[in-house]
């Protein structure tokens, strides 16, 4: 058994407190997905006409004729042992569906990595920029900015960007994670699967320029509005790090003013940022899925609109549980880096 | 100063009505001039105005939001379609006000049903604590850790299109931020002296939670209601952005901007930038009550406490 109050103890302890959040998320989804409105195979199919023996196929094929007593345990198998079936729908019929999964996930991976980048700084620098000014006029504007950003409906921000910088000013490619013609311009060999980072790993400096280039507008689109919380939460702690005793006296020492806010205020300021990002991931998905929509951005959201429309049941009940594991693992990672910043709260 | 004058100063403020919601109300018109009065009383106009076009959009819109090619299509805005046609020849302005009436809608049905089912069940995990509490926060804390869009798109997707069914899909979401903040704020009124003095009378736990508690707790739904509200407004468009949502050709925000993204590439701007920016102006609108909201009752919230 680990020392009580290190950091191993501490990880352990916070993945076994996630267990009870990931059972329940994947109970609820279990819910939604198969007891609530009759069953779903019945209800994407209804758009298709098919034999009604072909749906009792399916329906069999999927263990969904069986009552629930015996469909959950089975289900947290499946989603355990990560055998989540192979696909039902006309994309990618017959192939596994965590196979092709993978294959989507490092899009979304991408998208939300850019998009952290851009939330981070341009929150960071927007609450600062306030909180250092409280009340002027920078001050004014970046609580506006705080205030509106994140109520611009995320898909739309994206069609504007679009209509300006790609359709407008040809700065940006509209759409794609890629240069679309494959032969002319082959993509990075497959590594990791982000493309930014594979392109590098090749060794090939226009690839990765493609790939930012491609990035750019749809990080910059989900970045923005996820910002608006970073900017009101910097500026927050700020206001409260800055008129604290040890900074009034790093003040009365005559430690220059833009000192104080970088080296004294800032670094206390963001301590409760890490506590409370967690929750900023739930958004920061929702969002991904639809600016990928915006971009035809080719990743798990994208998919799980092809799924829909394609009425794949394996491959949504697949996707919609692999996002349940993401956002628990975040939770988890989270939490210990919190325990790694501030060892107050291993204990 | 005078002790008299003093006293006068401390009264004068809080003395016109003594329930908490008429309390809130006078601290609203007192503090019109401030940021987060001024704040409130802007998001007040707006979400009338709101209201007021989704009531009376077929009385205000200038053509049928759905007849088709009664003018040119893909038209820029000019007098007589102020925000031009789509490529059906549909005219943008009207589609756009009647677009309010189901944003409003869905919004009513999931809001209200997220109070039917958040606030008493926050007021009874609140009150009787101890496991019961602990096993629904930790129920209603994972469904919130999860994207809300996602959510509500998967009971979408089973539910079906239309208005009502979207509204259900929005309560699932914010049926936890609904029970969080009644929760919390029941806590700290089970411990008040009026409540403790309740029960050494005799009244039982039922006329204690709906008689004592729920009224006091009460004031801090309008606050939930107002955060929540721009937020729901927004997963509603986003539904239907995504084909979600509404079943066209129903005017409808966010069914209108997915279609406009087929005609962006020509230069169309008209068609995505209204829908749009109808949704920013109502958000925006509902966050500022919300803000100004919050601030200006979180002292009273505070003050009741102490």
């Amino acid at each position: 058994m680990p020392k009580q109050g290190s950091l191993l103890a501490y990880t352990v302890s916070r993945l076994i407190l996630a267990l009870p959040t990931l059972l329940i998320l994947l109970t609820v989804l279990f819910l939604v997905l198969r007891i609530l409105p009759g069953d779903p195979v019945s209800a994407l199919e209804a758009g298709r006409h098919r034999s009604i023996r072909d749906i009792a196929a399916d329906k069999a094929r999927l263990g969904l004729d069986q009552p629930w007593w015996i469909q959950y345990p089975v289900y947290l198998g499946q989603v355990f042992s990560g055998n989540f079936g192979v696909s039902l729908g006309s994309l990618y019929l017959g192939q596994p569906v965590l196979g092709v999964i993978a294959q989507k996930l490092p899009a979304t991976i991408e998208l939300a990595i850019g998009g952290m980048i851009v939330a981070t700084i341009m929150g960071v620098g927007t609450g600062v920029l306030g909180g250092a000014n409280r009340d002027k006029l920078p001050d004014v504007i970046v609580r506006l900015y705080g205030g509106i950003i994140w109520v611009i409906p995320v898909f739309w921000l994206g069609l504007m960007l679009q209509l300006v910088f790609a359709v407008g000013l040809h700065w940006f490619p509209p759409n794609l994670r890629y240069a679309a013609d494959p032969v002319i311009y082959p993509p990075p060999t497959h590594i990791t699967g982000l493309y930014t980072l594979d392109s590098l790993l090749e060794g090939s400096l226009d690839k990765f320029a493609i790939s930012i280039d491609h990035l750019f507008l749809p990080s910059l689109t989900l970045g923005l509005v996820v910002s608006g919380f970073f900017t009101r939460t910097v500026r927050a702690n700020l206001l409260r790090t800055i008129n604290s005793d040890y900074v009034e006296a790093a003040r009365a020492r005559g430690v220059p003013e833009p000192f104080i806010v970088l080296r004294y205020a800032f670094r206390n300021a963001l301590i409760p940022i890490v506590t409370i990002l967690g929750l900023q991931f739930a958004i920061l998905f929702a969002g991904a899925v639809l600016t990928e929509k915006t971009f035809s951005w080719d990743g798990m959201g994208t998919l799980l609109l092809n799924s829909i429309d394609s009425r794949d049941y394996a491959m949504i009940q697949g996707t919609v549980v692999v996002y349940a594991f993401i956002i628990v693992i975040i939770s988890v990672i989270i939490d210990v880096i919190n325990g790694l910043i501030d060892p107050r709260v291993r204990y | 100063m005078t002790e008299a004058a003093a006293q006068q100063q401390t009264e004068q403020p809080l003395e016109r009505s003594s329930s908490s919601v008429g309390r809130l109300l006078d601290l609203l018109i007192q503090q019109r001039r401030s940021l987060a009065g001024a704040m409130f009383w802007i998001g007040v106009v707006v979400f009338f105005s709101f209201i007021f076009i989704g009531l009376a959009a077929p009385l205000i819109a200038p053509y049928n939001p759905q007849s088709i090619f009664l003018t040119p299509p893909s038209q820029p805005p000019t007098l007589q379609h102020l925000m031009g046609t789509d490529d059906l020849g549909r005219d943008i302005f009207s589609r756009v006000l009647w677009g309010t009436r189901s944003s409003l809608e869905i919004v009513a049905i999931g809001s209200v049903l997220a109070l039917i089912v958040g606030f008493p069940v926050g007021l009874f995990s609140g009150y009787v604590g101890g496991w019961i509490d602990r096993g629904l926060v930790l129920v209603m804390d994972s469904v919130y850790a999860f994207p809300g869009l996602l959510l509500a798109a998967i009971v979408a997707l089973f539910l079906g299109k239309g208005v009502f069914n979207i509204g259900i899909a929005i309560t699932v979401i914010y049926v936890p931020t609904y029970f969080r903040v009644t929760r919390n704020h029941t806590i700290s009124v089970r411990e008040e002296t009026f409540v403790e003095a309740a029960r050494a009378l005799g009244a039982n736990s039922m006329t204690i939670l709906w008689s004592y508690i729920a009224y006091q707790v009460l004031i801090s739904i309008p606050v939930v209601f107002s955060l929540s509200a721009a937020d729901a407004i927004l997963t509603a468009a986003g539904l239907s952005f995504l084909g979600l949502g509404l079943e066209r050709p129903a005017p409808d925000w966010g069914l209108d901007l997915s279609d406009a993204q087929k005609f962006l590439s020509s230069g169309a701007w008209w068609s995505s930038v209204f829908p749009g920016v109808m949704i920013i102006i109502f958000t925006v609108g509902i966050a500022f009550l919300g803000e100004g909201l919050s601030d200006i009752a979180n002292p009273l919230l505070r003050k009741e406490r102490a």
